[in-house]
């Protein structure tokens, strides 16, 4: 699949911002290292809604007809896109309350009520982006739970990262955060391990036999009936050589998931603090694009068994 | 909640019936017009070629309507600048009218000969001929001799009809069809239509053809068969037919000169004639009487084999007898030709039995009562269901006349023609064999000024004496048909034209007119030198170009334009009136005789003529005796009036429908003024439906006969005896062997030549190219097609056609590749012993593995054909045809020779050998490149947008 | 009614004249134009609803060609109606054919991915997804003559080789020829029970021959014995 930038940057700050704002609801609700200043709270979920507001609009960059965006609204009972943008709209006001019952000191019920349901509707608005994926039979990489876990377990790990370097900008003790992190980093990368071993194999999928139902013999491509590219080419041609795949995958497991945790370990010996949390954030972040990068360049549409792919 | 859909308005829409004329098929097509642009083209369904259905060009002729290439006023080279510089400056229709009729008065009332008018793909050979007729030269023809000239002079040699035009298969019965050579850009609907009637019906189809793509892609079997080798393939069949005795003897004796009687005197004159009567009539032994009697008669019982003595003492044979011995030769076994053919033995055997079994086990019979034309009446009409079609693979390689004979002597010897399941005629085939109709060959008619020829420019020779040449045997037309190089070269030479005229042999010509041609691009050999002999000057003639005055008429902004001194532009064929004309290439099927009409469906928007109407014009200015009345005026107001009231004989004109005065007669009588309005009525087409007992066994059907008389198809009622043997080859052979009572070569090339080639039994030759050059060091042979759609409407500039190809690839055999490290899209150069080329290959399993082909055309020259200077078609499309040479590699002690077919001069395009080797890292792009053409004036006017979006409704979206 | 396309790979030739046929009608038809893009230019492409691809079966010189035309199926499960968030996607609940509502499209092309098929292109001009309509501008077009209610490439197709009705109807031509020719949906295994039916390509018929062979050449010659045939 064609890997779009706007897409790319879409899920990967959205998942953060998802992530930040839920891991910030469970630092409020525990007060985790101390918690956090009221301020605190408030810049940290403004700023996770900014990622995700961020997110949402650059979405909308790769619509072709933006000005009917606002129908998307209306297939929540069969979409999954649909259903991800209801969420993700829902989730607004809900934060809002959340953090206007923090900046208003209002009753604790109505402070851990809203963040909480804000915390699972930021869970659902991942996993349903997860799933506007996994949902797709075409797409073999993508047609596996292990989508939406893996959405959800990145968006959370940078959510974590960033929280981290909130923590310790704020100068909380770390250690609660760094244990966050440093597990759902974990969890992450081995479920990143087993997504990518799990689409390895191709297994029993459609081939250009089944494509064409020619099923009797070797079947190749002649001719595709257009020299130059279509929509269908530009869209899901894309193809990425398998080394090049190997080098960013371990691109992806350096910068998303090893260089992180050895920053978790800086920042838990009191080593730089500050520089170390920055470098996890960013490493974390580039590391998660690269992935999503990956994500997109591997999955491999079954309409290029019509142009000549023996499969996919 | 569902959308509403938004129906057509169709109270804004017009419908109009015309002809298509993406291709040569000419299809009926229903056009629907909104506002004056067309909304939607599809086949008409009453149309008997097409019979609703169209091709994807057909559709496509919306964007060659809205093409950017189109021309848009008469143009003439800037003073000062060089031809094929391609700078123009416009000029009034009257300054170009007057400019070509002062120079064509000239050339008429001193030498009529330097005028060399040569026609592509048009369809109005019977006017432009009768116009080259009247103009007073013999240098005129289509582009048939470059096309399927083999075909046509093999069919009207034979058996008095031919493959492409003059006949087709009989989908309603046939039960089993072979596909000789025909690439899939032929004969476009038709045989896509037969081809699915033919396998719902269960019939089996096989195909010959090194290349597997279009209609073989669907064949039952395929035949990869090395170029050029087919017809020693079908005297392999022959041979298994006659080694199992699987002969239709009746319908030899009946209906073929297989029992005629050949002289037997090797070495004196008269030898391989035909034992004559008095009468000149051909002599059968009777096996009941015992006696030599008339073979044309109805009652005889001849010997189908034999030799007898003659009462003046020469020994004569019956042809069968000949062709046994001949085909019966171990050298035709399957086995021996195997090899050779590329095919397995056991094939060759096989589909020559399984013709036999379909034609005489599986035989159909219609009760049709019928009368021969002996005049006994038969009470059913029996058909041997073996369906056959030829063409290019056959047509384009200089053994093809003799390959496309050994094709119809297989349908003889199965009683297999004109017969219910058969390939059959169309009218006005068949005729007698060959056709009476000679070439204008008397030189002082010829050299008269201001006199038209006595007879068309082009016929059918029967005999050295028909040759056009002059006393000393040299040439008399431009492209030296009919001369002793090519003696039977009965479509013209269109190939030789240019090469002939820049090295003025035989003779300097003053003005060549070059109709809808690209002969400066894919529709001619050795295109790169054929660009340069354009541009060529003579010294000795004051730097005049070897060519001095080339006027080019064409729609479209072609390679072929850019060298033009004056560009007449035409319109489209949605612009102006046409006739597909009984006169010329019929669209007839062989259940009906049929013409056709085009009228203009939209208002011109640019300054051009139709070239008829151009024609007519230039006809009356020149006051040709059949345009100006016995005052002097002119006869004809324009091309409508011409079509209407010119009869070349009473009652018969161009079109055959709605004639008489009140427009009540069919194939013959009086002009009717009202003619184009019937057409029109009748949505744009006429057919006259042969009743069933007419329409089979036409070439000894007594009705069918007499209607022919009568329309003027044929001279008289008499048999059309098929000719396995053919005594006008003989004669000319004779002429190479110095036993002919006539005309003889004095050059020892044609002398061995005609012997060589001139066998009047079939016969197979390598291909004469291939006999020249290293086959060690060309390994591959060569081919081309067009792809279907695209075939004949050289359309890359279709906005819509050219998405679906853009650029051309070099296919070849794909473990062939792999073994020479060749791998998809590599960029190869390809090399003959007359250029190179580079372009990119594709590798496929359906291509013969010592072949290599590409589709042909799609290679454009930059800035042509509306096209942006950097469209794929030029960077990285290409032509073959720089590789064909339109001579023969060079041979000690001998001129040179046109690369064609021997007999009848058919441009031998397919006989290229090559070899190939991938080009090196970093070598890509097509090659040889060429200057960009320049824009014309009145090119301002297309826009050519980064995004088209077409639309003819007047409708309000949303 | 399920309406749909029968297509018959026995006898389809790769002509492109369906595909031509198509882009024709609906360039002006209701969900038209349909966008091209470098017209004129070094790479020419553009929205199409048909496409016709070739393929090769087996190995030299065993090989056959199969030409393959593809355009919407009209499945009965279409994925993309289910996955499009704006409920421009439908398929209709009288007939089956599934439609863009060109008023509604945001132009995602989620609905793309959905599709194995490759059946939706976007035109990048009116940023909306377009596909095949089966020609509902022509099939229900009362004033059309009743032959001509038909897709155009059904119209079109010089070979035959498709067919348009409704395979609800175990009666219609349709059913009846994919039950006789064992016609096949296409990637059966992602379950979008496609509408759209191709026929496979039959196998060659057998034709029995005779062989009686007769000697070598001068034996031949002389063993052909002239028969008393009266012309």
């Amino acid at each position: 699949m064609h890997p779009a930038f706007s897409v790319i940057f879409f899920t990967v700050a959205s998942g953060a911002g998802f992530g930040l704002f839920s891991l910030l609801f469970i630092a409020d609700v525990f007060k985790l290292g101390g918690g956090f200043e009221r301020e605190q709270l408030i810049i940290g979920g403004l700023m996770a809604m900014a990622l995700v507001v961020f997110g949402l609009l650059s979405s909308t960059f790769h619509l072709a007809n933006p000005k009917n965006a606002w129908r998307a609204f209306s297939r929540f009972r069969t979409s999954w896109l649909s259903r991800e943008g209801v969420f993700a709209v829902l989730f607004m006001p809900l934060a809002l309350v959340y953090l206007a019952s923090i900046w208003f000191d209002a009753p604790l019920w109505l402070r851990e009520t809203s963040g909480f349901l804000t915390a699972v509707l930021a869970w659902i608005t991942v996993f349903s982006t997860g799933m506007i994926y996994a949902c797709l039979k075409t797409i073999r990489q993508w047609n596996t739970p292990l989508v939406p876990a893996n959405y959800l377990a990145l968006g959370y790990a940078s959510g974590s990262l960033l929280l981290l370097l909130g923590a310790v900008v704020s100068g909380l003790d770390t250690t609660p955060y760094i244990a966050m992190s440093a597990l759902i980093l974990s969890i992450a990368a081995v479920l990143k391990a087993i997504y990518y071993f799990w689409i390895s194999s191709p297994g029993l999928g459609p081939t250009i036999n089944t494509a064409t139902g020619l099923t009797r013999a070797k079947v190749k491509l002649l001719d595709t009936g257009h020299t130059h590219g279509t929509f269908l080419t530009q869209e899901f041609g894309f193809q990425i050589a398998r080394q090049k795949a190997g080098l960013l995958k371990i691109v992806v497991f350096v910068l998303g998931f090893a260089l992180p945790g050895l920053m978790l370990v800086w920042v838990f010996n009191q080593q730089g603090g500050q520089v170390a949390a920055i470098v996890a954030v960013i490493t974390g972040i580039v590391g998660a694009a690269v992935e999503r990068w990956l994500f997109f360049a591997e999955a491999r549409h079954v309409v290029n068994l019509y142009h000549g792919a023996q499969r996919c | 909640m569902n959308a509403k859909i938004k129906l057509e308005n169709h109270d804004a829409q017009e419908i109009k019936y015309t002809t298509c004329y993406m291709c040569a098929c000419r299809c009926g097509i229903k056009v629907t017009l909104e506002d004056n642009k067309v909304r939607f083209i599809q086949g008409n369904r009453n149309h008997p070629t097409n019979r609703g259905v169209l091709c994807a060009k057909g559709s496509a002729g919306i964007m060659k309507q809205y093409s950017t290439a189109k021309l848009t006023q008469p143009l003439m080279r800037k003073p000062g600048t060089e031809r094929g510089d391609g700078i123009y400056e416009p000029i009034s229709w009257e300054q170009a009218l007057d400019v070509l009729t002062d120079r064509l008065e000239e050339i008429r009332s001193t030498d009529p000969s330097k005028l060399g008018f040569f026609t592509g793909r048009d369809q109005m050979q019977a006017l432009t001929g009768l116009w080259a007729q009247q103009f007073g030269t013999p240098n005129w023809s289509a582009h048939g001799g470059f096309c399927s000239v083999n075909m046509a002079a093999a069919g009207l040699y034979s058996i008095g009809f031919s493959f492409w035009e003059f006949g087709a298969p009989d989908w309603d019965y046939a039960k089993y069809f072979i596909m000789w050579g025909v690439a899939e850009d032929h004969s476009s609907n038709p045989i896509k239509i037969g081809l699915e009637q033919l396998k719902r019906r269960g019939g089996k189809f096989v195909t010959v053809n090194p290349v597997r793509t279009g209609y073989s892609a669907i064949a039952d079997e395929w035949l990869p068969i090395k170029p050029g080798m087919d017809g020693l393939l079908a005297m392999s069949m022959v041979h298994v037919l006659l080694k199992h005795e699987q002969f239709d003897y009746e319908f030899l004796v009946r209906y073929t000169n297989a029992s005629w009687l050949v002289v037997q005197t090797p070495g004196q004159v008269g030898d391989g004639l035909f034992l004559r009567d008095e009468n000149n009539q051909p002599l059968i032994w009777d096996i009941e009487k015992e006696a030599f009697k008339n073979g044309m008669d109805g009652e005889i019982a001849p010997a189908l084999f034999g030799e007898y003595v003659a009462p003046d003492g020469r020994r004569v044979k019956t042809v069968m007898s000949m062709m046994a011995e001949r085909y019966l030769d171990e050298r035709y076994a399957p086995e021996n030709v195997a090899l050779e053919c590329g095919l397995p033995a056991e094939s060759i055997t096989r589909i020559a039995l399984e013709m036999a079994h379909i034609a005489f086990k599986e035989t159909i019979e219609l009760p049709i009562e019928w009368t021969d034309v002996w005049g006994r009446k038969h009470d059913k009409v029996v058909g041997r269901p073996v369906a056959m079609y030829a063409m290019r693979g056959i047509a384009a390689h200089s053994n093809g006349f003799h390959a496309c004979r050994a094709i119809h002597m297989i349908q003889m010897l199965l009683g297999a023609l004109d017969a219910p399941g058969n390939f059959r005629a169309r009218a006005p085939y068949p005729k007698p064999i060959p056709p009476h109709q000679l070439p204008e060959n008397n030189i002082d008619i010829i050299n008269a000024p201001n006199t038209p020829l006595s007879r068309p420019p082009l016929g059918f020779p029967t005999r050295p004496e028909d040759l056009v040449i002059d006393e000393f045997g040299n040439p008399l037309r431009i492209d030296k048909a009919y001369s002793w190089e090519v003696p039977i070269a009965s479509h013209g030479l269109m190939h030789m034209v240019i090469t002939n005229a820049t090295n003025h042999d035989p003779y300097a010509l003053d003005t060549l007119i070059l109709f809808m041609a690209n002969m400066a691009w894919n529709s001619t050999m050795n295109t790169a030198n054929v660009q340069d002999m354009l541009r060529q000057k003579d010294e000795e003639n004051f730097g005049e170009y070897k060519i001095p005055f080339l006027v080019v008429i064409d729609a479209f902004h072609s390679e072929m334009t850019n060298f033009a001194d004056l560009i007449l532009p035409d319109t489209t064929y949605l612009e102006r009136h046409d006739c597909i004309s009984l006169l010329d290439r019929p669209i007839s099927e062989p259940d009906s005789a049929a013409d056709a009409i085009r009228y203009p469906l939209i208002k011109l928007d640019r300054d051009v003529r139709p070239w008829q109407e151009v024609m007519v014009e230039l006809a009356s200015r020149l006051k040709f005796p059949a345009f100006t009345k016995p005052d002097g005026t002119r006869k004809y107001k324009d091309y409508p009036d011409f079509i209407v009231n010119y009869e070349r004989s009473p009652g018969i004109g161009f079109l055959s429908g709605w004639r008489g005065v009140d427009g009540t007669k069919s194939l013959k009588g009086e002009p009717n003024p009202k003619q184009w309005e019937k057409y029109i009525e009748n949505q744009s087409f006429h057919a006259h439906h042969w009743p069933d007992n007419q329409k089979y066994m036409r070439f000894a059907n007594q009705d069918y006969l007499e209607v022919a008389a009568d329309a003027g198809f044929v001279g008289k009622v008499e048999p059309i005896i098929m000719q396995f043997y053919s005594e006008p080859l003989q004669k000319f052979r004779l002429a190479g062997q110095g036993l002919y009572d006539g005309p003889q070569p004095n050059n020892q090339v044609d002398r061995e030549r005609l012997v060589k080639y001139f066998d009047p039994l079939p016969m197979w030759y390598e291909p004469l190219e291939q006999q020249r050059v290293d086959k060690e060091k060309y390994p591959f042979f060569a081919l081309t097609q067009r792809p279907m759609f695209m075939y004949h409407s050289w359309d890359s500039q279709n906005v819509w056609l050219r998405q679906i190809m853009a650029q051309n690839y070099m296919y070849m055999n794909a473990r062939k590749a792999a073994e020479m490290g060749i791998k998809d899209f590599d960029w190869i150069w390809v090399e003959s012993h007359n250029g190179k080329i580079r372009c990119q290959v594709k590798t496929m399993e359906g291509t013969q593995e010592d072949t290599i082909w590409t589709w042909n055309a799609i290679g454009k020259q930059k800035g042509a054909w509306g096209l942006k200077d950097n469209a794929s078609e030029a960077t990285k499309g290409f032509l073959l045809n720089h590789l064909i040479s339109e001579l023969l590699p060079e041979k000690s002690g001998e001129r040179r020779v046109t690369n064609s077919d021997p007999v009848t001069g058919q441009a031998a395009w397919f006989d290229l050998r090559v070899r190939l080797w991938k080009a090196e890292p970093g070598e890509a792009g097509s090659w040889p490149q060429f200057d960009t053409l320049k824009a014309l004036p009145g090119d301002e006017r297309y826009e050519r947008p980064d995004v088209l979006r077409y639309d003819a409704r007047s409708h309000e979206k949303n | 009614m399920r309406l749909g396309l029968v297509i018959d790979l026995d006898v389809c030739v790769g002509c492109h004249a369906c595909a031509i046929a198509c882009k024709e009608w609906n360039a002006s038809g209701t969900t038209g134009p349909l966008s091209d893009y470098q017209p004129y230019g070094a790479e020419p492409s553009g929205v199409w609803f048909n496409r016709i691809r070739h393929y090769e079966m087996d190995e030299y010189p065993n090989n056959k060609t199969v030409n393959f035309p593809m355009s919407c199926n009209h499945c009965e499960d279409a994925e993309c109606v289910t996955v499009c968030p704006t409920g421009a996607s439908y398929k209709r609940a009288e007939d089956g054919i599934v439609l863009v509502d060109q008023d509604k499209c945001m132009g995602c092309n989620y609905c793309s991915w959905a599709c194995p098929y490759g059946a939706r292109e976007l035109d990048r001009s009116s940023g909306t997804m377009k596909k095949c309509t089966l020609c509902v501008d022509r099939i229900y077009d009362m004033e059309l003559p009743v032959e001509e209610r038909q897709p155009s490439c059904v119209l079109t197709c010089p070979a035959h080789a498709r067919m348009f009705g409704d395979f609800d109807d175990p009666d219609s031509a349709v059913s009846r020829t994919v039950r006789e020719r064992g016609g096949f949906g296409l990637m059966p295994e992602l379950n979008y029970n496609p509408t759209n039916q191709y026929l496979p390509p039959r196998s060659k018929p057998v034709i029995p021959i005779e062989a009686h062979p007769r000697g070598g050449l001068k034996e031949s010659i002389k063993q052909f014995a002239n028969k008393l045939v009266r012309r």
